[in-house]
């Protein structure tokens, strides 16, 4: 079964203005093992159609006009506010980019891991390794124990005295892999992040990266990356989708869109990226690459 | 107008502890010389923490140095008065980091750009009319038009509030420009077109840039000589064509790996790819 199938989605916002369609037909495809890129500019739909996988999008401003999110063959656009419930943070998790805004400075890194632990514990005991009909103590303490080790595979170290430290002692590369953390408590079949290392610095970046791919390899999951850096997306994505303006230009296995892009928009994403080799004068703006259609 | 930055320390006093005490003190730049040459590119990387900022503040005397001096024109400017520093001041401007907190929410761009002019009217002597005709100059410079002049920040995107923030550094007509990752919180294709502007900017105006990022394809882009700091420390400095092919230290090479190249074949995670 295909994990996600996103069909012909058609979104439109409200606004003072009156209501603009954001994304104009979008397909995508997502099976277990793959990590598809999404890439775009600012405003291009790319983080509304991440959202709007776990239904995070309120309506109103937000309304679907057409289409269907199909998640293991659930609509999740026609699902009950209980069932998306249980589907979020248990079966998709959810990075987002600023790992600041992201944790809340008055708790504990631990009370907000285990907090999401007891919530996929709750709806799902097997996360936490107990079987059901487990006790409330049981549960708490097994939350704890699955906080700490999520931790220490992220990477932190001292993991079960960290747990102990306030979000503002951990330094930006720290705590995005908190949330990383906090992802893949639930064991969700699919992660979507968007723009998880925009924030970070390229040491902390690769770091990152390395950390999503070893988490495909290891539980089979799908990723769906949100980003604006294909140099992000061809380190690591085994499928990219291109989006301009609500719509996908091309989408296909990293090799063949970004070494033969059909697409002169993804050409000139791929100008635009500085590298190690790029002379003066051969980095080039997207300005004027595309034709300004009324959308 | 040369800067020559010799032997800066700078050490920040640690929190107090008690009635007396205080814990133990940071370190935040430890002997860093480095000589910027007129009408060139000096890059400055390293990864947040490292002290990148903190010498950018210390050249503007925003910080008091520990140690050494920072010459510029051979004068030292930690000892100028403050009459001389706001003079010089006009001749060495800078470019924040994030374009959506350096601009005031309530002035219109126009306000912006000559803030700077009137502030330094001593030095510039424009009357009103005169400043408004050299706003509109300076955003036509940076790619912006005549009616973005009366409009506030909020109405821009990224790419082109960073523009505003090029245009004000630039009011005063300054020798040397200090960039304080003028890019990283823009969208690659957007930083594209800024890292153009800036470079067009300095062939036409002949100015000298201090160029600190985190990115190194970025450096090697607009930089002609790059020092790499680690901790306060500088690891390694010279000429960008020489730091890229042949890194001497570990640091300076693990940062190389860490560059995402949009080229797939060249991605550390394709040889165990899944694809």
């Amino acid at each position: 079964m295909t994990l996600l199938d996103i069909r012909n989605l058609n979104l439109a916002m409200r606004s003072y203005e009156g209501e603009t369609q954001i994304l104009h037909g979008i397909d995508l495809k997502i099976e277990r093992g793959e990590i598809w890129g999404m890439v775009g500019e600012t405003g291009s739909g790319k983080s509304l159609t991440g959202l709007s996988v776990s239904r995070l999008i309120p309506s109103p401003p937000g309304r679907y006009l057409a289409g269907s999110i199909e998640f293991q063959g659930k609509d999740v656009l026609k699902a009950t506010d209980k069932e998306m419930r249980a589907l979020r943070g248990r079966h998709i998790g959810m990075i987002f980019q600023d790992p600041t805004t992201n944790l809340n400075p008055a708790f504990r890194i631990g009370t907000q891991l285990v907090d999401v632990a007891l919530h996929a514990g709750h709806a799902d005991p097997s996360v936490l390794g107990l079987s059901g009909g487990a006790s409330r103590g049981d549960l708490k303490r097994a939350a704890r124990r699955v906080a700490v080790e999520m931790l220490d595979k992220v990477g932190i170290p001292k993991a079960a005295e960290r747990i102990h430290d306030y979000p503002h002692q951990f330094s930006g590369g720290m705590r995005q892999r908190v949330l990383i953390a906090m992802a893949m408590i639930g064991k969700p079949d699919l992660l979507i992040a968007d723009e998880p290392t925009t924030a970070l610095d390229v040491s902390v970046q690769a770091q990152i990266l390395r950390l999503i791919h070893d988490l495909v390899a290891e539980r089979n999951i799908g990723v769906l990356l949100i980003t604006h850096n294909l140099g992000v997306v061809a380190q690591i994505c085994s499928h990219v989708a291109v989006m301009y303006r609500g719509r996908i230009l091309e989408a296909g296995p990293v090799g063949d869109v970004l070494k033969r892009p059909s697409h002169s928009y993804t050409q000139a994403l791929l100008n635009s990226v500085p590298t190690a080799h790029t002379k003066r004068g051969e980095l080039k703006g997207l300005s004027g690459v595309m034709p300004e259609t009324a959308a | 107008m040369s800067l020559d930055i010799r032997n800066v320390t700078k050490i920040f006093p640690g929190p107090r502890q008690g009635f007396f005490g205080r814990s133990e003190s940071f370190t935040a730049l430890d002997n860093v010389s480095l000589s910027i040459r007129k009408g060139a590119s000096f890059g400055l990387v390293g990864e947040s923490g490292s002290g990148k900022t903190t010498l950018t503040r210390c050249v503007l005397r925003l910080e008091t140095l520990s140690a050494g001096h920072i010459l510029f024109d051979g004068a030292d400017i930690h000892k100028l008065t403050p009459l001389e520093m706001r003079r010089l001041r006009s001749r060495l401007q800078i470019v924040f980091q994030d374009p959506y907190a350096s601009l005031d929410p309530r002035m219109t761009i126009h306000d912006i750009v000559a803030e700077p002019l009137v502030i330094h009217g001593d030095v510039v002597r424009l009357n009103t009319r005169q400043r408004t005709e050299r706003v509109l100059e300076l955003l036509l410079q940076v790619g912006l038009r005549s009616e973005h002049m009366f409009r506030y920040p909020h109405e821009f995107s990224g790419g082109q509030r960073q523009r505003i923030g090029i245009a004000r550094a630039l009011a005063v007509r300054p020798e040397f420009l200090i960039l304080d990752e003028p890019t990283s919180a823009l969208d690659v294709s957007v930083q594209a077109d800024v890292l153009n502007l800036l470079h067009r900017l300095q062939e036409e105006l002949g100015l000298t840039y201090f160029f600190i990022s985190h990115d190194l394809g970025v450096i090697r882009y607009i930089c002609d000589d790059v020092a790499v700091i680690y901790r306060g420390k500088l690891v390694e400095q010279g000429p960008v064509a020489e730091i890229f092919d042949h890194p001497k230290s570990d640091y300076t090479r693990m940062l190389l790996d860490a560059m995402p190249d949009p080229d797939p074949d060249h991605s550390p995670f394709r040889n165990q790819a899944i694809a």
